[in-house]
């Protein structure tokens, strides 16, 4: 995979992601939805980065769609933490993949997408009470 | 390394039949010689081993070495602190998964005997649980260390390896996370 096609990839899971918080934010409440406030606008700064990116190397956007499916219903707090970590761990997938499309600044901005996803994919294990907090390989795909 | 020549057994034979003894001595005393002779003359002196020089290691070696340091560390502080256990197992396991797959990418043997971790947080099992703040400070110490030295790993590896050291950056970053 070359790069753009990676990070148009990418931008299509950020898409994705800022899509998903939207239910998951309703459901909680307090530090956790302000957990959930920040990784929003974590997911949206990368978009706007994607897109700024890609439209100025003249390569092509993906467009964001109305809407997404969700794997499974949002319904709860626990439904809402449980797709958090699901969305955090599969944005992680993508911007792994940028690494090897990469080189310099590039890999590095990668690179610290994928680490922030992976921990703040830890941290919502946590408020979850899913055990282990962690995965071997974060941002691999299964 | 030690390196050694072999040595013929048989030539140290004698007809008198006290020749077991000095045999043995002799073939000690010329491995001890030999030993010292790799020790602070290396790869000379021992025409049989002459070789082309050794390949370079792996830029990887370290991180591998840090791998099994990290999963060592943790490994000892679950033992010291058995209530930790469940914390610190899937970290260790996590640093081993690591150490194994760079093992295969850079062509070294994983270790048979346990690694000493760097510093060491292996009290003494039945350490009480005050000293569990200092254990947990030195391995989230660790850990932080290890992160960066993977970031940098990764920043500067070829294509082909970039993506397995974002994520064992990542695994470590998580493992931060996880000892707060």
């Amino acid at each position: 995979m070359n790069a753009e096609s990676a990070l148009a990839a990418a931008l299509t899971a950020e898409y994705a992601a800022i899509w998903a918080y939207g239910p998951i934010g309703v459901r909680l409440a307090e530090a956790e939805r302000k957990a959930a406030v920040e990784a929003e606008a974590a997911h949206r700064a990368r978009r706007d980065a994607l897109v700024v990116q890609l439209s100025t190397g003249g390569g092509t956007v993906p467009p964001d769609r109305p809407g997404y499916a969700l794997p499974f219903p949002v319904t709860d707090r626990a439904s809402a933490l449980r797709l958090a970590v699901q969305v955090e761990e599969r944005t992680a997938v993508f911007w792994r993949a940028v690494l090897p499309a990469s080189a310099g600044a590039e890999r590095d901005r990668a690179l610290t997408a994928l680490i922030d996803y992976a921990v703040r994919a830890t941290r919502w294990r946590r408020s979850a009470g899913i055990a282990p907090l962690t995965v071997a390989f974060p941002g691999r795909p299964s | 390394m030690v390196l050694t020549c072999p040595v013929a057994m048989g030539s140290t034979t004698r007809r008198d039949g006290s020749s077991h003894l000095l045999s043995r001595r002799a073939v000690l005393r010329a491995g001890a010689l030999l030993t010292l002779g790799g020790a602070s003359v290396p790869l000379t002196g021992c025409d049989l081993l002459d070789r082309e020089e050794p390949p370079r290691p792996d830029p990887l070696t370290p991180l591998f070495d840090e791998a099994l340091r990290l999963a060592a560390g943790l490994r000892a502080a679950a033992t010291a602190q058995p209530d930790l256990a469940g914390r610190l197992t899937p970290l260790a396991e996590a640093h081993e998964a690591h150490a194994a797959e760079l093992a295969q990418l850079i062509g070294a043997a994983l270790p048979s005997t346990t690694v000493t971790p760097d510093d060491p947080t292996g009290t003494p099992p039945g350490t009480p649980p005050a000293d569990r703040a200092a254990t947990l400070a030195a391995l989230r110490k660790a850990e932080r260390a290890g992160r960066d030295s993977a970031t940098a790993a990764c920043a500067a590896a070829p294509e082909d390896r970039a993506a397995l050291l974002g994520s064992i950056a990542a695994a470590r970053a998580t493992h931060l996370e996880a000892l707060r």
